[in-house]
């Protein structure tokens, strides 16, 4: 009898002949995710097994897998041979001590001397003879004892399902580039896009020092729960410190957010060309604020060739917040930390600027000079 | 760099850290401990004691408790002295005391804030008229903080006491210990100090008592510092802040009158169209706070930490609390409150630093100019 937590994926059944390398990336993935911790990964068809791992580490398992893309459900359980006897013991361990309780069968192996209904009731008669405090119940069942007959003469037996995130492996669908600030919404957006197989690269802009070292904490921590999920484990810092003076000095006040963000847009595009990331990602959700309307996000895109993915277009902040909330970043994101120093915030911002008026004003500033400069102060931050 | 942020903390006294090292290594006993080590340790914490309480006060008519900060000092003598009917104390008060007083409503004892003056000092007549029959504490910081305005506990308290002979008086003297020449008059029930300021170590403060003053512990337990304040002592710190006190106290006089020089030179350097001053001439003299107005404080502080000057500030970027409880309660404009540095000395401070503190003053804040204005 081993120890076992039984994993099976989700959408990666849909794929027809690139199955293989959507499991191949899956299995490595879920590598990433074990990594540092003593385990055995074994592919069986339809599931993976994680075994050979220390005990009291159980929960680390379970904790880590519960963030890897693609899984549908897992099960921390046992593998035994599938003679009823060995079936019979690992029942008994996972079978509650008492209550109302079912056993649910399922014969992977259809050659199985016993149909699933025959393996249920003679699990669950022994169960019953074994300890009276136990009561059958096979509509609204307290307990489910589950057994998996598998292929090669092993049965899998365990007592519940844990819903997995779904999902499709990351890096399956590519990487992109996630503008992150240290607020609710872009880790978000880079969850969701994670979860839909991209790799998320990260990048934070600060101004220090109009913003504090804690800004930049703080988004190193969200980058840190990300991480968990998206599985890479560094972000890109750039200072555009330059870039708001110059813009503050000499451009429309009402444009300064609008500008601001032109030149987040370049300076993202140029790093995800350096690290091979097809698409940008970002938090922005319509009408969110001044500088998330139609016009705001056309000001945006004019300046950048390479799609930008908004996951939250359509959602709004309570939904945002839902999702924040489960993946764990909400409370990080909430501490009292600018992203932004109000030195530089107008105190009424353009809702509906015409790309021909930024255009206007953008041409005081020496765009190609200030985006290299800005460049110039990138640093990698390793989580 | 240049330290100037000596009213958030001192640099430890590396002689009285070197001094107090035995009670590490070879004195580490409990003093309570009935054996020789012990009582040895015990002996050497009572004269630590003595000599401290000499400083201000004498051991005939102060009795002196260790606590583990300047605020809990504040918070013993508040919340047991100020039991019934009301507590008197200012807007300028330091949050130890501050936010104590707002807690007491809690507890049944209504706090009565007077309001202070420009420089952050209270506003006396005010005050006394908040005093009653009622009063059983009054609470007034010796040092304001913030703006180094001193405020004359003395005579408050000697004027709190003819009103109502029967409140307590207390004074926050974190500030004020070791730095004003001063000694404890007979009106003052209560004083509280702290070691870090002077030299001594964070995590050690204490609290004078008028001697006969019965009051009751903060925190209960073992029966330490005669009952009113258990714990094991921190034998330590405590012995760091007596050598850092003593070594204080010495020079205290002609270090007052160097520094109230030196404060001055230094805001005789500072550019006159953009700075501001906030503490009075007659403040203390280890304490200058001055506002480029309309300027950030929190961003110009880590400016000025990039180019090697260490201030403090009284404003936040953050939208909440953005700007300082004390500062707003003075009654400066917006702009104003924005732009408060701190500065603040200690006896290391010299002539050349005041100088070249200036220059980076004066050249950072014509930046920030440049590149927001």
């Amino acid at each position: 009898m081993e120890k076992v937590v039984i994993l099976r994926y989700a959408e990666i059944h849909l794929k027809g002949k690139n199955r293989g390398y959507f499991e191949r990336v899956f299995s490595t993935n879920l590598e990433r995710a074990l990594k540092g911790l003593r385990h055995e990964l074994r592919r069986t068809s339809g599931r993976y097994l994680v075994a050979a791992f220390d005990e009291e580490k159980s929960d680390e398992i379970m904790r880590r897998v519960s963030r890897v893309f693609g899984v549908h459900s897992y099960s921390a359980g046992l593998l035994v041979s599938n003679d009823i006897e060995s079936i019979f013991e690992a029942a008994k361990l996972v079978a509650p001590e008492s209550g109302s309780f079912k056993v649910q069968t399922h014969r992977g192996d259809k050659h199985y001397p016993l149909t699933s209904m025959e393996i249920s009731a003679e699990i669950g008669g022994r169960l019953l003879g074994e300890n009276p405090a136990l009561r059958v119940d096979v509509h609204t069942p307290k307990h489910t004892v589950y057994i998996d007959i598998r292929e090669g003469g092993k049965a899998l037996v365990f007592g519940s399902f844990e819903d997995g995130l779904h999902g499709m492996p990351v890096s399956t669908a590519g990487k992109g580039l996630l503008l992150i600030s240290g607020g609710i919404d872009s880790p978000v957006a880079g969850y969701m896009m994670a979860k839909r197989g991209l790799t998320v690269e990260a990048l934070h802009f600060h101004s220090y020092p109009y913003t504090n070292e804690g800004a930049k904490e703080k988004v190193v921590s969200l980058a840190k729960i990300l991480s968990e999920y998206t599985l890479v484990h560094r972000i890109t810092a750039v200072s555009v410190t330059h870039i708001q003076e110059e813009i503050h000095k000499k451009c429309a006040a009402e444009l300064n957010v609008t500008l601001l963000r032109r030149f987040m847009f370049r300076i993202a595009e140029k790093i995800a060309g350096r690290e091979g990331a097809k698409c940008l990602v970002t938090g922005e959700s319509l009408g969110q604020v001044a500088s998330q309307t139609l016009e705001g996000l056309t000001s945006s895109n004019a300046v950048v060739s390479l799609p930008v993915l908004r996951p939250l277009i359509g959602f709004d902040k309570e939904d945002i917040i839902a999702v924040a909330k489960k993946i764990g970043t909400y409370e990080i994101s909430v501490l009292p930390y600018e992203d932004c120093c109000t030195v530089f915030l107008p105190d009424f911002p353009a809702i509906r600027p015409s790309l021909s008026y930024i255009e206007e004003e953008e041409k005081k500033l020496d765009v190609d000079a200030l985006v290299e400069e800005a460049l110039s102060t990138r640093e990698v931050i390793q989580l | 760099m240049i330290y100037f942020d000596n009213a958030a903390t001192t640099r430890p006294d590396p002689e009285a850290l070197a001094r107090a090292g035995e009670f590490t290594t070879e004195l580490y006993f409990n003093p309570s401990a009935k054996y020789g080590g012990g009582f040895s340790v015990s002996k050497k914490l009572e004269k630590m004691r003595e000599a401290l309480l000499g400083t201000v006060g004498g051991k005939d008519r102060y009795d002196l408790i260790f606590t583990s900060c300047g605020s809990e000092s504040d918070n013993q003598a508040i919340f047991c002295g100020g039991k019934r009917g009301n507590v008197v104390t200012t807007q300028g008060e330091h949050a130890a005391v501050f936010s104590a007083c707002t807690e007491l409503k809690n507890r049944g004892v209504e706090p009565r804030f007077a309001p202070v003056k420009g420089d952050g000092s209270a506003d006396i007549e005010a005050l006394l008229s908040l005093v009653d029959d009622k009063t059983s504490l009054v609470s007034v910081i010796h040092v304001n903080n913030e703006t180094g305005a001193v405020n004359d506990v003395a005579a408050i308290a000697k004027a709190v006491k003819k009103k109502n002979p029967r409140a307590l008086f207390m004074s926050d003297g974190v500030q004020a210990y070791g730095k004003l020449n001063f000694t404890l008059p007979p009106e003052i029930d209560l004083y509280s100090v702290s070691a870090h300021k002077i030299g001594g170590l964070k995590g050690t403060g204490a609290l004078f008592k008028r001697k006969g003053l019965a009051l009751n512990p903060y925190i209960y337990g073992g029966g330490q510092e005669g009952g009113a304040r258990s714990g094991t002592e921190n034998t330590f710190g405590v012995a760091v802040f007596a050598y850092a006190a003593e070594k204080k106290f010495r020079t205290l006089k002609e270090d007052a009158i160097r520094l109230c020089t030196l404060r001055e030179n230094l805001f005789s350097l500072l550019q006159g169209e953009i700075f501001t001053r906030i503490s009075p001439k007659e403040g203390s003299p280890y304490i200058l706070t001055v506002s480029a107005a309309g300027m950030r404080g929190e961003v110009l502080q880590r400016m000025l930490w990039d180019r090697g000057l260490c201030v403090g500030t009284g404003s936040a970027c953050s939208s909440k609390n953005r700007f300082s409880r004390v500062m707003t309660a003075c009654g400066y404009p917006q702009s104003i409150l924005d732009g408060v540095l701190r500065l603040s000395f200690s006896p290391e401070t010299t002539d050349g630093e005041i100088v070249r503190a200036a220059d980076i003053l004066n050249e950072t804040t014509k930046e920030y100019i440049r590149n927001t204005f």
